[in-house]
């Protein structure tokens, strides 16, 4: 037996924790280089855009673009298969249950609005350099500072629930006393990484 | 403060076939001490008028045991499912409402068609392949360590709490439940029901099984009988992920 979707929702979960997991991490520490002042920023992206130009688009494709696409997707259809029920069973997991699914809608959007602004469209088509400058600029309007915020508050708690069903679903935490373990320390991690972003982001201001 | 008690007031979502809409009415009956939904509903069956004195056909609902053993009577209770003979009035919040349980088809007012879950445990094999039968000293042995938890997966009753509380299972999706899933692994207990494992497992891989668990962990809060369902959801993930490892590479 073949069984696709055992197939797709493992690699759906481990594309979620193992790659996304990656592209968050290295979001949170590029721009977090960013407390250092602009010349630490600047310097740091230069150091990226020595990379040549085929191999950076290649990992852009393979460990940007195509995992999320994949994640976005097949997350989409699973969402669909649920119907939220927290206000009638208001138990913690199960408002995280509903939550991992409001912030994967939220970060549809904003993941469109994200990659096809700064991407495609000011990286990509206007040819720009994304700068220290640049994003000072774009945070400066109070409304795009509270929708990011928002959307990496959302992508942080993603992941770090993620961790929390990733262990549950792979059979690694079996009992409830692992589980409460993992999902405490997990959201601790929620807490410092929105904290630690919360940093960066009004650094640009201070 | 007793004078508050005197009556039982009821709000009954009603449908009166299959397809048609549902509706709601109110119901109003004496109070009387160990009061529970189950005797409440048949006291509204002896005279069903509601609150407005107008005469309705008897509300319908599905009772059997009364002691919580045989999972007929659940029902969605105040916003929960659950039995409805040891939902006592004394315990709960009124006007109580009584709901059908929507994650199975409704045939009639409280009355559900539960026949899916017994389509799951067919899929899952949830039974032992009789191979002849033993004079007890020959018969294969239970494994001490693990019959506490046979025992205690053996109480499931089928009556469905666990499938009307996931917010995966329902028409929009076609998840069979913790329920059917955990009794696959109390037949992969058995000494007899192991040697189908493979099976089970393979049933539980397919479209619906138990990769649609999306760890709400609703089901384990409103099992009726205390079934560590989580628990045991965990170990049938562990168990399908090494028969995926072995499909891959034993072949």
């Amino acid at each position: 037996m073949i069984n696709v979707s055992f197939y797709l929702r493992r690699l759906h979960s481990l594309c979620g924790l193992v790659l996304l997991g990656g592209v968050l991490i290295e979001h949170l520490l590029t721009n977090a280089s960013a407390m250092g002042g602009p010349e630490v920023f600047n310097n740091g992206l230069a150091m990226m855009e020595q990379i040549p130009q085929p191999i950076f688009l290649g990992i852009e494709i393979c460990l940007y673009a195509v995992p999320i696409l994949f994640h976005g997707i097949y997350g989409v259809y699973i969402a669909m298969q649920a119907k939220n029920n927290p206000s009638e069973y208001g138990y913690s997991r199960n408002w995280k249950f509903a939550l991992q699914r409001w912030t994967a809608w939220y970060l549809v959007a904003f993941l469109i609005w994200h990659v096809g602004y700064l991407r495609i469209y000011t990286k990509g088509i206007m040819g720009e350099h994304i700068s220290y400058a640049l994003v000072q600029s774009t945070l400066a309007n109070p409304v795009v500072f509270a929708l990011y915020a928002i959307g990496m508050f959302a992508a942080i708690f993603h992941f770090c629930n993620g961790i929390t069903t990733f262990c549950m679903t792979w059979g690694i935490t079996k009992g409830p006393r692992s589980q409460c373990v993992v999902d405490k320390g997990a959201m601790g991690l929620c807490v410092l990484m929105c904290l630690f972003t919360l940093a960066f982001m009004s650094s640009y201001f201070m | 403060m007793a004078e508050q008690k005197k009556t039982v007031k009821f709000i009954i979502e009603r449908q009166d076939s299959p397809t048609s809409k549902p509706y709601t009415q109110e119901f109003e009956i004496p109070y009387r001490p160990a009061l529970n939904v189950v005797a409440s509903l048949m006291e509204i069956q002896k005279n069903p008028v509601t609150t407005d004195g107008k005469k309705v056909a008897p509300v319908v609902w599905e009772c059997n045991c009364l002691e919580k053993v045989c999972g007929a009577c659940m029902m969605v209770i105040n916003g929960r499912a659950r039995q409805a003979c040891c939902a006592l009035i004394d315990e709960l919040e009124q006007p109580i409402r009584l709901q059908p349980a929507r994650t199975f088809p409704v045939i009639r007012d409280l009355l559900i068609d539960r026949s899916v879950m017994f389509e799951s445990l067919k899929r899952v094999q949830a039974w032992v392949e009789v191979d002849g039968s033993w004079e007890v000293k020959d018969a294969p042995i239970q494994n001490p360590y693990t019959a506490t938890t046979a025992y205690e997966i053996s109480h499931c009753m089928t009556c469905g709490c666990c499938l009307e509380a996931c917010p995966n299972v329902g028409p929009q999706s076609d998840f069979i439940g913790a329920s059917p899933s955990v009794q696959a692994y109390l037949f992969n207990l058995h000494p007899l029901g192991k040697f189908d494992k493979e099976k089970r497992l393979e049933a539980l891989m397919g479209k619906g099984g138990i990769t649609s668990c999306g760890n709400s962990q609703n089901c384990v809060e409103v099992c009726p009988k205390n079934i560590k369902l989580t628990t045991y959801l965990a170990q049938l993930n562990r168990d399908v992920n090494k028969q995926a490892l072995k499909n891959i590479f034993n072949k």
